[in-house]
């Protein structure tokens, strides 16, 4: 009953944050002051056009209540609306570069936690110096990620995958490094290792167990990092995935699919946040 | 200690080269000297100059400045917001914490880079540069506050239940005068807080303006030249495209020291 309760409260919650980011997102751009102005007025061979669209959408938005409710409608009916860049369903747009950047977020993500744990196991196993592995993860955090990507682009050395494995990398080698730091210095743990326990055995059996919630805690914040790592790669690798879309959209004031695009990538963080409930826990460490 | 005062006057000496090289009689960091444009080093040009000829040095101290103090302000302001609420949820009705806790949840759920250009893209086309630079760093503010509004919260609800605290109330402190006693005790928390945002406000302006969704030109920013390296014929033809980069990434390094000591 307890259980039953508990997933019930987390659906509430989620569906209410969902309908929150719909309802404010849809308010933040209806009255920013350039709702209603379009890059095409620029040029006299679309003006008339975009002069109309703006003005039907004028119209349809005049009423609040009812602009919400249709924004609250379409994207359970599959309809996000049409674009003004493309003037396509966003839907069109959106699905088959979800594929794409589905991809490039779960191979970067992979080899991002395959190379945080390894340096964290040989940091904090070994005798290396903290330095020799903190200074690299700390220099590439300092690098923003456009530039990450220009630079390896520039070298021809790693793709769009590499950089976001680096990227997620370098952030989660620092927390796993101070996870697994306080792990081996735990009374029982030294027990162990005092009684002659395999370190591959203490991993397995003591180590992994006691930090299976901090690891979900950081994948979900990886994914959220991850996320917002997405347009800078996918523009400058020219990947073909939702942050280029997005970004396309920004440069081209494509509201509609913008905010479709957030929507959908709201869906995904409230979705990765709540299924791990010591996420703040690890966003405060 | 030592680390944290090596590291401030470090940061201080590069403000203070900055503003010298700023306040030099000539400068301008919108002035194109158009026989030498994509100019490698010279005596002129001591970072030799961009595409549109203007001279780098320049341009980069004023992006340093100008990325800096806005960050610095945006970051006041983001913990200026996560006082004020972090302590009124903790110290106000729990329906108000309820309430501020899920606002923050709906603020965490958006992904900030996605949300800036959202933002950004829905500014008038008549924007003005120095409007841009205000908006995208305001834009930050607006964004970064939930986070740390969640720790000022946890925070506050261990002032809420200390004995102290408790006494007070007992004696019929209400009010202003907890928020009076209650800020200066969550000080430890907001420091770290606000030396945090900077370098992050920094990365995400840097970033935002490589997309060209930053500030707008002719204002100098971190971001608008790290554009300048998808230029290839200009890589080849100078080194010095690199260099505000390389600056940013010590800058970056030095905040990150400043608030990873605090």
């Amino acid at each position: 009953m307890k259980a039953a309760l508990a997933v019930l409260r987390w659906f509430a919650r989620t569906l209410t944050i969902l309908l929150l980011v719909i309802v404010g997102s849809t308010l933040l751009v209806r009255f920013a002051p350039g709702y209603l102005s379009d890059a095409r007025e620029m040029d006299n061979r679309y003006a008339t056009e975009a002069r109309s669209q703006l003005s039907a959408e004028a119209a349809r938005s005049r009423s609040l209540p009812r602009m919400l409710l249709g924004e609250l409608r379409g994207p359970l009916r599959g309809d996000f609306g049409i674009s003004r860049q493309f003037a396509v369903p966003v839907s069109e747009l959106i699905t088959p570069r979800l594929a794409v950047s589905g991809g490039l977020l779960l191979r970067g993500m992979s080899l991002g936690w395959m190379m945080a744990l390894c340096a964290a196991l040989f940091s904090t196993a070994g005798r290396n110096p903290l330095l020799l592995w903190q200074a690299p993860a700390t220099v590439l955090l300092a690098i923003p990620t456009a530039a990450l990507a220009t630079f390896c682009l520039l070298a021809d050395s790693g793709g769009p995958v590499l950089v976001m494995a680096l990227l997620l990398a370098a952030r989660d080698f620092k927390f796993l490094d101070h996870a697994l730091r306080r792990a081996w210095l735990e009374p029982y743990v030294m027990q162990a290792r005092a009684q002659g326990v395999r370190t591959s055995r203490l991993l397995v059996a003591h180590i992994a167990p006691a930090l299976a919630s901090q690891l979900g805690a950081l994948a979900s914040l990886s994914f959220v990092t991850a996320l917002s790592a997405l347009v800078p790669v996918e523009v400058i690798f020219n990947v073909a995935g939702v942050g280029q879309l997005a970004w396309n959209a920004a440069l081209n004031r494509d509201l509609p699919v913008l905010l479709s695009v957030m929507l959908v990538m709201a869906l995904a963080v409230t979705c990765s946040g709540m299924a791990t409930p010591r996420k703040a826990e690890w966003e405060s460490a | 200690m030592k680390i944290r005062a090596s590291v401030l006057w470090l940061l201080a000496g590069l403000i203070v080269a900055a503003s010298g090289i700023l306040v030099l009689p000539g400068t301008s960091y919108e002035r194109q000297d158009r026989d030498a444009t994509l100019a490698a080093s010279s005596a002129m040009h001591r970072a030799g100059t961009d595409a549109l000829g203007r001279d780098r040095l320049v341009r980069v101290a004023a992006a340093f400045l100008l990325s800096l103090a806005g960050a610095v302000v945006a970051s006041a302001l983001t913990t200026a917001a996560a006082a004020g609420v972090g302590t009124l949820a903790a110290f106000g009705r729990a329906s108000m914490g309820w309430t501020a806790m899920l606002l923050c949840d709906v603020f965490l759920a958006l992904p900030w880079m996605f949300l800036l250009m959202m933002v950004r893209s829905a500014l008038p086309l008549t924007t003005l540069p120095a409007q841009s630079a205000a908006i995208t760093f305001l834009v930050l503010a607006a964004l970064g506050w939930p986070a740390s509004a969640r720790a000022v919260y946890r925070g506050a609800l261990q002032l809420k239940t200390s004995d102290w605290m408790l006494y007070a109330r007992a004696s019929g402190l209400s009010g202003a005068g907890v928020v009076r006693h209650v800020i200066p005790n969550l000080f430890p928390l907001l420091l770290p807080q606000f030396l945090i945002s900077i370098p992050a406000f920094v990365m995400a302006e840097a970033n935002l303006g490589a997309l060209g969704l930053g500030v707008g030109e002719p204002l100098p920013s971190w971001g608008g030249m790290l554009f300048e390296l998808n230029n290839s014929p200009m890589l080849m033809q100078t080194r010095w495209v690199y260099f505000p980069i390389a600056l940013l990434v010590l800058v970056l390094l030095l905040l990150e020291g400043v608030a990873v000591e605090a």
